[in-house]
């Protein structure tokens, strides 16, 4: 077993500056997910991770040792990829098979070992079959099983279940989780589906624009998000922000009501909250956002609610059985210590001084 | 009909009736003429072309030089694509300069290995240079058949290795690249990599390499005549002479079936040994 940390990783392409320093530290037994939008480096920083492609500058460490220099083969690690990459010309047990062979493992070792993984990921009746004869699920299972039969000190997964469709998705999620909390194997996880990164992760590095811009548990990146990009990216339907300027005798006043908060820095700020953190009040009062409703949706669990606050978009979850009409104004109050503060010109959150 | 299917089979009515006019035709045409004598079927000119002295030898020397060309060509050509998968920059302008021989017909190619090895070649010049050999030396006569075996070797394996390195690293590029790097990953080195991973996948790029040079190997005459003159016999040097110079078509067209016949038979021995079975095709 073993940690990861990776040191000011910078990664360019030709011109394109990838990865603009990224430091990452995964404690032992730690699973983190790498989660970020499309094009933000998550799979250049993994692959970085497991040698399979070379940084530009800085430092990979596994366990005590740095590998900087070392080819994936020597970094301790198995991967699962996005696309499977299971061997189309080995049958099931050979590909689960592969890396003790490449270790030179006893026959007795091998067959033991693969069946224990293939039980594990529950595809011991298609040991035989070729990788074309299995559903994409299976497929999955193959690429699990093929990485868990090495039992590797660290474990990396690019985007394991984005090729599977949503109901398999959460099947195998849920799955995962059980497993990889049983053998407790140092991971990192990429993704861009900010609900599997919530299911699954002890912490979660969120990505932007080749940086991590917040690194911590699930519910704190959630609920205290470092930048506003993180609000917007995390959470379906995301932060809602309202843009604002100070009024005259300190304070903000945002649909009617006045909250104090932190100054501005450039003269204006964006006021944050979640959709479920405002609470459709019956009638109008002190502290009570007004907002003027758009659109309703009845989605069975909850209303979800498209409303104008001070003229600009907001979304509200509000309970099913609500009666809303459109065009209404609604009473919205912010559930207590659910206001965020972001710099509009930064997108830095703006903490309050306590 | 469907209009598309109309369309289809228009589309393809040029190349069928291409085919028809230049290939089965003439096909038809060389049994005929393999299979009669003076009007009457007979196998007599297959008789006469098995009892000709030439016969054995250019069908041992043919066949030698099949066992030889084509092994050393794919392990060449195998040896440059994965050479080519390492070079990042430039990798075309190498693949360019590899394939250059391919541009040149078979019988100029014969007389650039002429002009190296002949009494006067530049190969003799250097070597004479060197003070290896003692004055001009005849490389290329008919008391050195070993050499003039190595010679056409040597011609063959430069004009006609890039059709096989063509094919090759079209094959390789085809493998994705994940398969390499799932590999490599799970502890195998670049000979593990290459026995493990590429070299099964690249099958059925090899099964069409291995059967277009040979054929073509069986076919191997310009080369020869250029280098050795008659002095090197091979099978389709006998097809050409005998319907050449004794001007007889009957024998001709019976190398020419002969040489079919071998054709098909290695085209089929190599579809079975390089079979891939339907499930593990790449998809
Ligand atoms: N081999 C490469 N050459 C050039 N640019 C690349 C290469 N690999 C990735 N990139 C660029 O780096 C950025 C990050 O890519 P990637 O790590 O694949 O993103 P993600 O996995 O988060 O979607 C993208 O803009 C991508 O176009
Ligand atoms: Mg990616």
């Amino acid at each position: 077993m073993a940690g990861i940390r990776a040191e000011n990783i910078r990664k360019i392409f030709g011109t394109y500056e990838a990865l603009k320093s990224v430091s990452l530290e995964v404690a032992d037994r730690e699973f983190t997910v790498l989660l970020g939008p499309s094009g933000c480096g998550k799979t250049t920083l993994l692959r970085i991770i497991a040698g399979l492609e070379t940084q530009t500058s800085g430092e990979i460490r596994i366990g005590d040792r740095n590998v900087s220099g070392l080819p994936p083969r020597r970094r301790g690690i198995a991967m699962v990829f996005q696309n499977y990459a299971v061997f189309p010309h080995l049958t099931v047990f050979e590909n689960v098979a592969f890396g003790l062979r490449m270790k030179r493992a006893t026959a007795d070792e091998i067959d033991r070992k693969v069946r224990r993984a293939a039980a594990m990921m529950h595809i011991e009746q298609l040991l035989e079959r070729y990788p074309s004869q299995l559903s994409g699920g299976q497929r999955q299972r193959v690429a699990v099983a093929r990485a868990l039969a090495v039992e590797p000190e660290v474990l990396l997964m690019d985007e394991p279940l984005s090729n599977l469709d949503a109901l398999l998705r959460m099947e195998m999620r849920a799955e995962l989780k059980g497993l990889l909390q049983e053998t407790r194997t140092t991971t990192i996880y990429v993704t861009h589906d900010q609900v599997e990164a919530m299911s699954l992760a002890d912490r979660i590095a969120v990505m932007h624009g080749g940086r991590i811009v917040q690194y911590d548990r699930p519910i704190r990146v959630y609920q205290d998000p470092a930048t506003a990009f993180c609000g917007g990216f995390i959470g379906s339907p995301p932060m809602n922000f309202i843009r604002t300027q100070p009024v005259e005798g300190g304070g903000y006043r945002i649909g009617g009501a006045a909250f104090p908060g932190p100054a501005a820095p450039a003269g204006e700020i964006l006021f944050g909250i979640r959709p479920e953190d405002l609470i459709v009040e019956p009638e109008s009062g002190p502290g009570l956002i007004d907002a003027e409703v758009g659109v309703v949706e009845p989605l069975g669990p909850h209303l979800l609610l498209t409303v104008r606050i001070d003229g600009q978009p907001a979304r509200v979850t509000a309970a099913p059985d609500l009666d809303i009409r459109v065009g209404e104004t609604i009473h919205l109050r912010p559930g207590p210590g659910r206001i965020r503060w972001f710099d509009p010109a930064t997108d830095q959150a703006i903490r309050e001084p306590a | 009909m469907p209009k598309e299917r109309l369309l289809a089979y228009l589309l393809l009515a040029p190349s069928v009736l291409f085919l028809l006019v230049f290939f089965a035709w003439p096909f038809a045409e060389a049994f005929i003429v393999a299979l009669q004598v003076r009007g009457e079927w007979s196998l007599g000119n297959f008789a006469t072309m098995a009892r000709d002295i030439n016969f054995a030898p250019a069908l041992r020397n043919t066949m030698l030089l099949i066992l030889v060309i084509v092994p050393l060509q794919v392990m060449l050509a195998l040896s440059m694509a994965m050479l080519l998968t390492r070079i990042r920059r430039q990798r075309d302008l190498v693949l360019y300069i590899w394939t250059i021989p391919l541009g040149i017909s078979d019988l100029a190619a014969g007389i650039v290995w002429l002009a190296l090895l002949s009494e006067q070649g530049y190969i003799n010049t250097v070597l004479d240079a060197l003070g290896l050999i003692e004055g001009p030396t005849l490389w290329l006569s008919y008391e050195r058949p070993v050499a003039l075996f190595v010679a056409v070797v040597a011609a063959e394996l430069w004009r006609a290795t890039a059709i096989v390195l063509v094919i090759l690293v079209a094959g390789v590029q085809l493998i994705p690249r994940e398969y390499g790097e799932a590999a490599e990953v799970f502890g195998a080195g670049a000979w593990q990599r290459f026995r493990r991973i590429t070299l099964p996948l690249l099958k059925p790029s090899l099964q069409s390499a291995l059967i277009l040079r040979t054929i073509l190997a069986l076919e191997v005459f310009a080369v020869v005549v250029a280098i050795s003159g008659r002095d090197l016999t091979v099978l389709m040097g006998e097809a050409y002479f005998w319907q050449n110079d004794y001007r007889d078509a009957g024998v001709a067209s019976a190398y020419a079936v002969l040489i079919l016949g071998i054709s098909i038979a290695c085209t089929l021995f190599f579809l079975r040994a390089l079979r891939v079975r339907e499930e593990t095709e790449m998809r």
